[in-house]
């Protein structure tokens, strides 16, 4: 009897002991991780830059194979995983600016703001779609639900600086409605093609049931040798 | 259980002690290298995207 109950007591401490192990996890660890992650791409991405390199060198896809070298006129493709410009938003803070990387899975999620895959490129005619996490991993978009129309997002691709407003947002929304980061998302109010982008994350902050979004379009653009667009000077 | 790993350690308490030490900082590598990254993907913060699945 004493051993069944010694044992049972025992247990009860080590699944104990798990979920706080875990919830630290969640909570602290990944940020960690994640903030390690994403300002190792920024200089990364910074080095690129300034080594004149804006073009990865090597392309792999996602599975390790090489793919086929495809040439367009504009800019080059992005590639899973790999991280192709800087995030900022004056609304979270000067000090806010995230790497954004090619396709919007786990591992990619997991180290900064995430592209949607078949969405247009960085300031290109059509919707340039950005996924990010609210919570957990370093909480990119935590403030998310305190963007209003008329703010700044701005992204950098090593060359150029690309200003966009915000028009219509934050949206709550479901998660299968995937018109949202069509090129003329239909509920954005938007009614020919143009240079959009698109934010979501996730709402309820921990939970998963709703998304949120926003909208903007490309207001300016202006070299990166000009200097940072208004919108980043305090 | 814990009592039964304890008799099992050689040497004195203290020798004990530290394989201890040691050994609950394996666990907890393990756990948060291997476990709670498989485990993590169940719990609802990921999805922040729109999709049709």
């Amino acid at each position: 009897m004493r051993v069944i109950v010694r044992t049972f007591s025992e247990l009860c401490i080590t699944i104990g002991a798990l979920i706080v192990l875990f919830v630290a996890y969640i909570l602290f660890w990944t940020g960690v991780r994640a903030d390690g992650a994403m300002s190792d791409q920024i200089d990364q991405l910074h080095r690129q830059w300034s080594k004149g390199s804006v073009q990865p060198a090597t392309r792999t896809s996602r599975d390790g194979t090489t793919t086929t070298r495809v040439t367009v006129s504009g800019p080059a493709p992005y590639h899973y995983g790999r991280p192709f410009a800087i995030m900022y938003i004056p609304r979270f803070g000067f000090t806010w600016n995230k790497p954004v990387a090619e396709g919007t899975g786990r591992d990619v999620l997991a180290k900064g703001l995430a592209h949607y895959q078949g969405t247009a490129q960085l300031g290109q005619e059509g919707n340039f779609a950005v996924a990010g996490h609210r919570r957990t991993y370093g909480d990119p978009f935590l403030d998310f639900p305190k963007l209003r129309p008329g703010d700044a997002v701005v992204l950098t691709d090593g060359t150029t600086w690309f200003t966009y407003r915000i028009d219509k947002g934050p949206y709550k929304t479901v998660p299968t409605d995937v018109e949202v980061i069509d090129p003329v998302p239909r509920t954005s109010g938007y009614t020919r093609p143009g240079r959009y982008l698109t934010l979501t994350t996730c709402d309820p902050e921990w939970g998963h049931s709703h998304r949120l979004i926003v909208w903007a379009h490309l207001d300016s653009t202006r070299s990166v040798e000009a200097g940072e667009p208004a919108a980043l000077r305090r | 259980m814990y009592g039964w790993i304890w008799r099992h350690l050689p040497g004195n308490a203290w020798a004990r002690a530290f394989i201890s030490l040691v050994l609950i900082l394996a666990v907890v590598y393990v756990l948060f290298q291997y476990v709670f990254p498989w485990a993590e993907p169940l719990l609802p913060f990921n999805d922040v995207t729109v999709n049709n699945q």
